[in-house]
């Protein structure tokens, strides 16, 4: 099976995946992250799992062969989970005020056995210092389906911007 | 942000004294739209402004899209090789032509009454052409309009709007070895990636280069970064850092024990097997190079400023960074990562991850600079129109440079030098008290 059926349930190594768990997923990941809980968000993640932003010229290349915006392995994540729960990180402190929207859900089977992709559209809104901004654009994940839940092999944020307009910075997690 | 006309600037800019030892900067210099207006004319269109670089449009008929000082500009390689910078503006009526922001295409179409043009500049097409009188004067007076100076250094594209300019070489002075000691670092040379940065902040396009300068904030700015490199088993020092002047209004921080740099300086996050490629990389380079320039090109850090719009940022790995100020308060970043054109596929990955970690408005340190610097815009309100208040103080270093000693990264002397290259540009007066060191002028001897 390589696309979701009209009901919106994949198969994944024997277990039938439904988009509802998928939503569900992405909305409690929503509310773990606008409510700036960064330890419960890093417990999302398999061990050696990535996160990863394209610049906004990406064109599908992989971010080894070019520039990015977010390029972390496991351990960076766990160094930018540290940081943003540091008084020291200056960017956010105080924290950006975020609201995300996540919605157009769709499941595919991943590339590798037991996995799962999910492709959703994001808004994020934060308010910070007087200032309002929107980030729009896809989720490409890449889960995988364990006793615990859904975790993330691969969490990519892809932009729709053109570029970063001014004030805007991607400090908090997108 | 002020978008009210304010008040008239108050001089002097520049206020420098050699007995109290201070200097200091008028506030207005990073909000007054009047300077910003100043600015333009006498550094923007007056001097040598980086483009980009060639390896960018690598092949015939290659384009980028690029606003520099305000101007739309296409920066393209035509069929013959050549690169070019043409204003992207359609002669006819002024229309913009190129409305892509890159490509590869031999001409360029107006879509408003379809003149058509070749990428070397000449007229391919003026649709019912039997109207005008002499076609020929007409195609040729039509031609897409160059900017007045173009020349290359290392692969670094510049340009001026002023036909006048002297020779870029002349302008670079002794920053132009530094971008040769880029070129330097690998047999293969070094070549642009795609995956730019492209991000605006809220601050002066002076405060970014005052901050690209300043090592004083390290510490305490990149206190989490830090962190992360000592977890990781590298403890960064201040020990061995200088800022140098390098005449014309560049600077460059010397950077020893800073963080490591892929193939250069390796640190235990790179892992064993990077630093068997690491050793093995230095060794060719002393082959290749020699011993003592294989020590300037690879065991320093460097970040080189090149008056007014380039940043060459050789820590982690190799950043151009490009500034384009929009507004007082307002201006626009563009970021390449620069990479040896042959890298092991397990060194390219590791220094892409090592360089985006840092640097950008998504890394681990640079988010940090940027709230520093639009904090700075925002608070130098308080003081608007207070008269001697309304200055902000780099006197850090001054008493070593009384003394002749070679001033530190954590100290200011880099932005002096800047500043004072700012102020023979835009004028606003330079106050000066007490006694000029002859010293602190100075560049760098490499021999
Ligand atoms: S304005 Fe370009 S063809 Fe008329
Ligand atoms: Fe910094």
């Amino acid at each position: 099976m390589t696309q979701a059926d009209v009901r919106g349930a994949i198969e994944v190594a024997g277990r039938v995946v439904t988009r509802g768990e998928v939503e569900d997923f992405l909305y409690a990941e929503a509310d773990i992250l606008d409510a700036w809980d960064y330890d419960a968000w890093f417990e999302l993640f398999e061990e050696g799992a990535r996160y990863e932003i394209p610049t906004t010229d990406y064109r599908g290349w992989s971010l080894h062969a070019g520039g990015s915006f977010v390029d972390d392995d496991y351990d960076l994540i766990k160094a930018r989970v540290k940081r943003l729960k540091s008084r020291k990180a200056h960017a956010e402190n105080p924290h950006s005020r975020t609201h995300r929207l996540v919605s157009n859900v769709r499941l595919f089977a991943g590339e590798e056995e037991g996995t799962l992709r999910i492709r959703a559209s994001f808004v994020v809104h934060r308010a910070r210092d007087g200032q309002f901004d929107q980030y729009v654009g896809w989720y490409e994940h890449v889960v995988v389906p364990t006793e615990a839940g859904l975790r993330y092999r691969l969490r990519r944020s892809i932009l729709g911007h053109e570029s970063l307009p001014v004030g805007a910075r991607l400090s908090f997690i997108l | 942000m002020p978008s009210e006309v304010s008040e008239r600037v108050a001089e002097p800019m520049l206020v420098e004294d050699w007995e109290r030892l201070t200097f200091r900067v008028n506030r207005e210099a990073y909000r007054s739209p009047e300077l910003f207006a100043r600015e333009r004319v006498d550094i923007w269109l007056r001097t040598w402004l980086y483009l980009g670089h060639e390896t960018e449009i690598p092949e015939v008929n290659d384009f980028k899209v690029r606003t520099i000082a305000g101007r739309p500009l296409i920066f393209c390689r035509d069929a013959d090789g050549e690169v070019r910078a043409w204003l992207n503006s359609c002669p006819h009526r002024g229309t913009v032509l190129c409305r892509e922001t890159e490509g590869s295409q031999k001409r360029f179409q107006c879509f408003y009454h379809a003149w058509t043009f070749n990428n070397d500049g000449t007229v391919a097409a003026i649709p019912d052409n039997g109207a005008y009188e002499d076609i020929e004067a007409l195609q040729s007076s039509m031609m897409l309009r160059s900017v007045p100076r173009l020349e290359t250094h290392e692969g670094y594209v510049f340009i001026s709007f002023n036909p006048d300019v002297p020779p870029l070489l002349e302008h670079l002075g002794d920053a132009a070895d530094y971008m040769t000691m880029i070129e330097q670092q690998h047999a293969s040379g070094v070549t642009t990636l795609p995956g730019v940065q492209l991000y605006s902040v809220r601050g002066n396009w002076k405060l970014a280069v005052e901050n690209a300068m300043d090592g004083y904030h390290f510490s305490p700015t990149h206190n989490t970064f830090v962190g992360y490199l000592r977890e990781s088993g590298f403890a960064v020092t201040d020990d061995d850092q200088y800022a140098y002047n390098l005449g014309n209004g560049h600077s460059l921080l010397v950077l020893t024990g800073h963080g490591g740099r892929i193939s250069m300086v390796w640190e235990p996050r790179f892992g064993e097997a990077e630093k068997v490629r690491t050793e093995e990389h230095l060794a060719e380079m002393r082959e290749r190079l020699g011993e003592k320039r294989a020590h300037y090109v690879a065991d320093e850090s460097h970040i080189l400023f090149v008056f007014p719009n380039l940043l060459l940022f050789d820590i982690e790995g190799l950043s151009i960074r490009q500034l384009e100020p929009v507004a007082p308060g307002h201006t626009d970043v563009r970021a390449w990562q620069l990479v040896p054109r042959e890298e092991h596929e397990e060194s390219r990955a590791l220094r892409m991850k090592t360089v985006v970690s840092f640097v950008g408005p998504g890394g681990l340190a640079t988010p940090d600079d940027i709230e520093a610097y639009e904090a700075v815009q925002r608070g130098i309100e308080a003081t608007r129109g207070a008269g001697e208040l309304d200055y902000s103080d780099m006197s850090r270093g001054m008493r070593d440079e009384v003394k002749g000693v070679q001033g530190r990264s954590i100290d200011e002397g880099a932005m002096r030098g800047f500043w004072r290259h700012w102020e023979r540009a835009v004028g606003g007066g330079l106050e000066v008290s007490g006694e000029r060191p002859e010293r602190f002028l100075e560049g760098r001897e490499l021999a």
